[in-house]
């Protein structure tokens, strides 16, 4: 079997693009941690399996050729003189399975259809252009259990009309003998394969490299935090087919820092779950990213989580900023500017997200949940600078219904 | 900035290790009852974290940072 591990891993590095090096410093890195050897208790494989299933139902809207300064709408409007058009609809199913086969070793499996209908702005919030789409992903995932820690090797496939993603994950995770401990390494390699629907580029593909290095520490009692490193590198085709105005740098690197705390008040029965995450990227954009829950414990099984979520990000060094005068043109990219883009998305803003779980344990193995949440994201709500101007807001509300049980 | 990955991979490396050495009172197997709650664990709903993940890394320039792997897509 170690044998095989092996092949995997250099399968994996020979298709690595950029950092193959590196990817293999950090794995026998993590494999030969300081401070965390000795003979740790064996983990092994759960001994129940797992079955989940979640429904997703995501509305957007937004004011489409609004005048962001003014709120008023302007007179282009596709879907006539409703204040808000609607936007992209999502409607998505994700079932998990996860089957222990021994004490050594487990397999899961996830498979998530999302069916895509509605319009996306051609540049900034104008110019809605219809969509629709339909894809379809599966992951699948082996787990092996050894003395002290456990291995993971993933595979994923998603499959849209004009894009399919490939790829391949070896994760590692090693925990000191009183388990209080747990280090995380990880390597992700992903092959894309984009053929947009209106042919402005044919087989273009996108590949990109993930590591990840890890520690989880028990601290108390009630505590346990977390502390995550994450570094991206991809080399491909990062434009958006179906934007006007749209050429981005064909390489992209970011590298993300993640904490998370967890505390449970014993006397309330309640636990505050907090997470900062720090991104920065060779695009020019950095965000922050804050979230809070609290989860209230009931009696009889019942519990309530309240969430925020607060985003804000910088814009891309190569974001073109609205124009409404101009409306309903487009601004021209600056004169010789090799990369441009008109897209929202690497605008600069804030989000900000209210959400509501109520989760309920039906018996001993069953659990049902829900979830609301409402987003919404405008430029003046960024923390880093001033927020990108002319855009209009953007809001999506979703609900989630899910199911656990096991068996 | 491509020069600046592995200085930050580095130092990270020496804070982990500075804190993997760093003496933490030692919580036992029998004090860890609210440790096991399904709320005190960081993946206690994946399927939720799936659909997260894929909504705002279509809504936003960010990804990533507690996981690898996982199909891209081509979420406009």
């Amino acid at each position: 079997m170690v044998q095989v591990w092996a092949e995997v891993a250099v399968a994996v590095t020979k298709h690595a693009p950029q950092l193959p090096e590196l990817g293999a410093a950090l794995l026998s890195a993590a494999m030969a941690l300081p401070c965390v050897m000795g003979n740790a208790h064996a983990e092994s494989a759960p001994e129940k399996g797992v079955f989940s299933f979640k429904y997703l139902n995501y509305k957007e809207r937004q004011q489409i050729g609004a005048d962001a300064n003014t709120g008023n709408a302007a007179t282009y409007s596709k879907s006539g003189a409703s204040a808000f058009d609607d936007r992209i609809r999502v409607k998505a199913s994700a079932s998990s399975i996860m089957v222990p086969i021994n004490a050594e070793w487990s397999m899961s499996g996830t498979l998530i259809t999302d069916s895509i209908s509605g319009a996306s702005p051609a540049y900034h919030t104008e110019a809605l252009t219809g969509m629709k789409d339909f894809r379809r992903a599966v992951d699948t995932s082996l787990t092996h259990y050894l003395p002290n820690g456990t291995i993971t090797l993933g595979m994923s496939h998603s499959g849209e009309n004009d894009y399919i993603s490939r790829g391949v994950s070896l994760i590692a995770t090693r925990a000191t003998e009183d388990k209080n401990t747990t280090w995380t390494a990880g390597v992700g390699i992903n092959r894309d394969e984009i053929n947009p629907a209106n042919r402005i580029v044919f087989n273009e593909t996108k590949r990109g490299t993930d590591l990840i290095l890890g520690v989880t520490q028990v601290v108390s009692m009630n505590d346990i935090v977390q502390f995550n490193l994450g570094y991206f590198n991809g080399h491909g085709y990062f434009s958006d087919p179906y934007k006007i105005y749209d050429e981005r740098p064909r390489d992209r690197s970011h590298q993300t820092l993640q904490a998370r705390w967890n505390h449970h008040f014993s006397e309330l029965s309640g636990t505050s779950r907090l997470a900062y995450r720090y991104y920065t990227d060779n695009w020019g954009i950095r965000s922050h990213t804050f979230d809070a829950e609290w989860v209230q414990s009931f009696g009889n099984g019942w519990s309530v989580a309240p969430a925020l979520r607060y985003y804000t990000q910088t814009a891309a060094k190569f974001y073109v900023e609205a124009d409404p005068s101009l409306s309903p043109f487009p601004p021209n990219p600056p004169a010789n500017a090799q990369y441009f883009s008109e897209d929202q998305r690497v605008s600069a803003f804030g989000g900000l997200t209210m959400g509501m779980k109520l989760t309920k344990q039906l018996n001993l193995d069953t659990k049902v949940d829900v979830k609301l949440e409402q987003y919404g994201q405008k430029g003046a709500w960024t923390m880093l600078g001033s927020g990108s101007k002319g855009l209009a807001p953007f809001y999506a509300r979703s609900l989630q219904v899910g199911i656990t049980h096991s068996f | 900035m491509r020069t600046k990955a592995p200085v930050m991979l580095g130092l990270a490396f020496a804070l982990m290790a500075l804190q993997g050495c760093m003496h933490i009172q030692s919580v036992e197997p029998w004090q860890k009852g609210n440790l096991a709650k399904p709320e005190m664990t960081f993946d206690d709903d994946p399927l939720e974290r799936g659909f997260k993940e894929h909504i705002y890394s279509s809504k936003e320039a960010s990804a990533g940072g507690s996981g690898v792997g996982g199909g891209g897509c081509g979420c406009n």
